[in-house]
């Protein structure tokens, strides 16, 4: 019976991802390679970080609980800093790349502008980040047991589901809003993107309350997706736009 | 093979092949002497061996028919009277489950 | 980038791999494994397997405390979350109860909590006739004496060892783990006031799913079809089965098998083991303890006497192994001396003297049990029995024991005895403090442990001190081990002067007690063991469960630490080293033909004064002969078998209802079709919304 508890975090922490990925990603062979490539170096920032969390965890006193402590926290700031130094060394390339790949296209329409490399390398990094963040809890979730034998709350996989489906989309909209402000050179740009990683990661410092850390998340996720949705292009009148064209539609039929 | 770039002889040839094949105990020729061959032998427009790559098909499901029928008889027989069976079927099984009569 | 930093990256993604595998955090939050459990696992013999078994991926049901009848009602009628994992105390763990869930669909496995005594009125989940189709009594021998008829040896006896339950039944043991279940339970399954508890409840999942089906005539056969014609072949059953311990009192050449001219021996037997309805569990205190400590301590007893005035005949310790799955020791020694594969054969036998269940009398009672159909047709028999029954009443005189026989039409009671009376008509005697039925009220049962047999110590004492402690028990079996060791002495032809040298010593009983019942690691057992023996001694009671051999060198410690005291008792010290010990062919005087070499620790004390022990103790293998003739649906012979296994587990958790699984799956549909919906409609309308004011299309097409 729990099978459907893994279909069901499995749909909440990847649909979105996975629509994304057919309707927008899978008709175009490079957007594929730069989402792919995006994700691989997300996990290259992954295991630099890991390898550090590894030696200095073997390096410390495994005791002192208040210094482990100081250390996953040091942990999760490293691993942030690390995820955003590759996201910019990813624009660099793709930057350098881009010009090649326009060079060496013989037709116009495979030619991909800087927002939408945005997206796509972002969404890569989303869609990696999720599944490091969810596989396990997945695999656990097929049962028979659920979380809370210990008094933890047993909305665990569906709120650790959503949490994942978080980050996922924010990994996205970072994506968007980084390669925009390296694009203009507008430095608090991605000052303002590395700090709100840092808030979200450090969010989930304060598990095992996890429907605690998920309100300010989603918060932070809806202004994101509003300032990606701009620096992508949108505006007002766009939608207002949109929306009167439907109204007309509507009424000329 | 791309059959469209095969001549009509060799069609027709390579057809008879499979379907005598199949009399060999193997079965899975006259299943893919039917799926290969049966646009050839029904949907295309005649030709000369259409005819006979017709039989071939046509006899090749019929063989192929009668292997399902007889395997599929024989495996529900064999799982659902395994257990009484004991040591006939035990010499019967290539592989004995475990925990299980 | 050369060669060696792929390597690198190689070696450091790996590391961090076992890390993610290794350290589940989420699987922590969910189970907590329960490690101090035994499960009851499957039994087979000729006919028909028993004990229990889960299903491949373990069985799962929610926990339910059995605590009053309404519970049994609940959990097998009412209870709306079939199938119930029961948790239950000792006391509802019988026969009827045990049958009700077994034809009852609605349960998922059992675990007892087993305290450390036992019900008084009485448990045994073995039958009312133990061994009952192979001991000697059968249409052909004493036809109204056959299965019982005379005398139901083991009264209380409710068979639950030889059901056959399709679900697992794990024991745990009272301790803080137990606490943990009990406080999930109550936490969780409780409703309030006796409603329906609300979800999430706790539920446990037992595995232990066993490989053999049917019969030991059906897992063997698998077995020799599996190791002929696979190609990884799996074992699913083994036939249980150790060694047998023995030793003359004088040597006896083993180059030369089979009958020895000159040679007449005094056999004096007991068994070695004992069984529960829980695998590997068997103290067994009363019902094989009290018997071979009584058989050690007089060995000890004797050998001094016996050196000085060596008695005319040879007497022979045997003790038999796998004794309460239908003889297999005893089968197997009697096969092997019919075979001319033993030392002597049958003819050399003079007469048995068994030690059965001695150490439970009521007052200074104890019984003289013989086979009245040998004694009856067999007048130089009966003349040999009663000149042991004589020899035996006169030393119990000096000794204020007061011996006494049973009706003369009353069968033996279960013995290995009955093992030689098969084969030939021998003389004998079994010793046991029951006049018909067993006084053990817990035979093969988990409470037949130390506490039962009052082996007892002041709460104050240090394990040392324990060690030492004489208690009541070690005394009463001090004087029935006196009564043995001269009994044998004169049924040896021994001088009736030399009787009081013969005393068993109580100090010395009292440690094997504390040995074989609290613990065999103690200073005692390691003065007479070999130090480098590291996996022999144990800071718990041996268990008694003969078992099958885990690899085929591996001999029970219960089996070497008997041979281990015997070869102390009867042999001597020597000056060999410790490798001429291990082969002491050449040295003046040594033979391995007469004799065995044990390298032991010596010194009762801190400081180890190592030296080699030569004896005539030695051990052959005790495997029924039925695997040896491959007659694996033998009526003669043991035929058990114990089934393999890969897992033996049991957890518990908390189960999420059924409401909430489906709420967590709508949602993600719900999910899924929304994402689906909207992004389909916005990257139609992509080009729209992502206003080419700035150059360029934006997020997709």
């Amino acid at each position: 019976m729990t099978l459907a508890v893994f279909f069901g975090c499995a749909f909440i922490a990847f649909g979105p991802a996975f629509a994304l990925f057919i309707f927008t990603i899978a008709k175009d062979p490079l957007r594929v390679i730069i989402l792919i490539a995006g994700a691989f170096f997300w996990l290259l920032s992954l295991l630099l970080s890991s390898l550090v969390w590894f030696i200095a965890v073997k390096a410390s006193n495994a005791e002192d609980t208040s210094l482990q402590r100081g250390l996953l926290i040091f942990g999760v700031i490293f691993s942030v800093l690390l995820q955003e130094v590759f996201r910019y060394a990813y624009y660099r390339i793709l930057r350098k790349a881009n010009e090649g790949l326009a060079a060496i296209s013989d037709d116009d329409s495979s030619t991909i502008s800087v927002q939408q490399m945005a997206y796509v390398a972002g969404l890569g990094f989303g869609i990696m980040s999720g599944a490091f963040s969810m596989i396990n809890i997945l695999s656990d979730s097929l049962g028979p047991g659920t979380v809370g034998i210990f008094g933890d709350s047993q909305y665990y996989f569906i709120t650790s589901a959503f949490m994942t489906l978080a980050l996922t989309l924010l990994h996205t909209f970072w994506g968007v809003v980084f390669f925009e402000g390296c694009e203009k050179s507008r430095w608090w740009v991605i000052g303002v993107v590395v700090t709100l990683h840092l808030v979200v990661s450090c969010l989930s410092l304060l598990n095992p309350l996890y429907s605690g850390s998920l309100p300010p998340v989603y918060v932070i996720m809806v202004l994101m997706a509003i300032w990606a949705f701009f620096s992508a292009g949108g505006s007002l009148s766009s939608i207002t736009q949109l929306c009167s064209r439907r109204m007309s539609d509507v009424n000329s039929s | 093979m791309n059959l469209e770039r095969v001549p009509n002889e060799e069609k027709l040839s390579l057809c008879r092949k499979y379907y005598l094949g199949g009399f060999a105990f193997l079965p899975f020729l006259w299943l893919v002497n039917v799926v290969w061959f049966f646009k050839e032998a029904f949907v295309k427009p005649a030709y000369d061996e259409q005819p006979q790559i017709k039989t071939y098909v046509k006899r090749s499901a019929l063989g192929l028919l009668f292997w399902i029928a007889v395997l599929t008889t024989w495996i529900t027989i064999f799982q659902h009277l395994r257990g009484q069976w004991g040591e006939v079927s035990d010499y019967l099984s290539f592989t004995i489950p475990l925990g299980v009569e | 980038m050369g060669p060696g930093f792929a390597k690198w990256i190689i070696t450091v993604a790996f590391c961090w791999l076992i890390q993610i595998a290794s350290g589940n955090s989420v699987e922590q939050k969910i189970y907590v494994e329960l490690n101090n459990t035994v499960p009851c696992v499957r039994l087979l013999n000729a006919t028909h397997q028993m004990g229990c078994q889960s299903s491949i991926s373990g069985n799962t049901g929610v926990l339910h405390m059995l605590e009053t009848d309404s519970d049994l009602d609940i959990i097998l009628r009412t209870g709306p979350h079939a199938p119930y994992m029961v948790l239950m105390d000792a006391g509802f763990f019988n026969s009827s109860i045990m049958l009700r869930m077994k034809n009852s669909t609605r349960i998922a496995g059992v675990a007892v909590v087993i305290p450390n005594s036992g019900p008084l009125e009485g448990f045994s989940p073995h039958n009312t006739c133990p061994n009952q189709h192979t001991g000697v009594y059968s249409d052909s021998y004493g036809p109204r004496l056959a299965d019982c008829n005379g005398t139901i040896w083991n009264r209380l006896g409710n068979g639950l060892s030889f059901e056959d339950f399709k679900f697992p039944i794990f024991s745990l043991k009272d301790d803080n783990q137990t606490g943990v279940i009990r406080k999930c339970v109550s936490d969780h399954n409780m409703g309030v006031n006796g409603s329906t508890p609300a979800f999430p409840l706790c539920a446990m999942q037992l595995f232990s799913h066993m490989h053999a089906v049917t019969s030991t005539a059906t897992c063997m056969r698998r077995n020799d079809i599996q190791n002929n014609y696979s190609l990884n072949p799996e074992t699913v059953c083994d036939p249980l089965g150790d060694y047998n311990v023995w030793a003359p009192l004088r040597p006896i050449n083993s180059t030369e098998k089979g009958h020895k001219a000159n040679e007449s021996v005094v056999v004096a037997a007991t068994r070695l083991d004992g069984r529960t309805f829980f695998w590997d569990i068997a103290t067994g205190a009363e019902g094989t303890v009290a018997g071979f400590v009584t058989l050690l301590a007089a060995s000890q007893a004797l050998k001094l006497t016996a050196r000085q005035a060596p008695p005319p005949r040879n007497i022979l310790f045997a003790f038999f192994q796998g004794e309460a799955f239908d003889y297999i020791g005893s089968s197997r020694m009697v096969y092997d001396m019919e075979n001319n594969n033993f030392l002597i054969d049958l003819e050399n036998v003079h007469s048995v003297l068994e030690i059965g269940q001695v150490g439970l009398r009521r007052g200074s009672e104890l019984w003289l049990h013989t086979d009245p159909v040998s004694r009856r047709n067999d007048t130089s028999v009966n003349t040999e029995v009663e000149k042991l029954l004589k020899n035996m009443t006169s030393v119990a005189a000096a000794l204020s024991l007061s011996l006494a026989e049973p009706n003369a039409t009353q069968p033996l009671p279960p013995s290995s005895f009955q093992r030689f009376l098969r084969s030939r008509q021998i003389p004998g005697v079994v010793l046991a403090d029951h006049q018909s039925a067993f006084n053990n009220r817990y035979y093969e049962s988990v409470y037949d442990n130390a506490a039962y047999l009052n082996v007892t110590y002041p709460s104050d004492l240090t394990p040392e001190e324990q060690l030492v402690f004489v208690t009541d028990t070690a005394k009463a079996l001090a004087e029935v081990a006196t009564l043995v060791a001269r009994s044998l002495y004169l049924q040896a032809g021994g001088e009736d002067s030399q009787l009081d040298n013969i005393t068993a010593d109580p100090n010395i009983v009292t440690q094997l007690l504390y040995g074989f019942l609290i613990q065999s690691n103690n200073s005692y057992f390691r003065s007479l063991t070999n130090p480098e023996d590291k996996s022999l001694l144990e800071s718990q009671a041996p268990q008694y469960y003969v078992g099958v051999p885990i690899t085929a060198n591996t001999i029970k410690r219960s089996t070497r630490m008997v041979q281990y005291l015997l070869a102390n008792y009867i042999g001597n010290p020597t000056s060999l080293n410790q490798s001429k010990c291990q082969d002491p062919s050449g040295m003046p005087g040594e033979s391995k033909e007469l004799y065995s070499y044990l390298w032991v620790r010596g010194a009762n004390g801190s400081e180890p004064s190592p030296f080699c022990v030569r004896s005539t103790v030695r051990r052959t293998h005790a495997i029924s002969p039925a695997f040896e003739l491959k007659q694996y649906d033998s009526q003669t012979y043991s035929t058990w078998t114990e089934s393999r296994w890969k897992l033996i587990r049991a957890r518990i958790f908390l189960v999420a209802s059924h409401e909430l699984e489906m709420l967590t799956l709508g949602v993600g549909l719900a999910v899924l079709l929304l994402s689906l919906f909207v992004t389909y409609f916005v990257s139609t309308k992509a080009d729209l919304i992502f206003a080419p004011a700035q150059e360029s299309t934006g997020t997709a097409y």
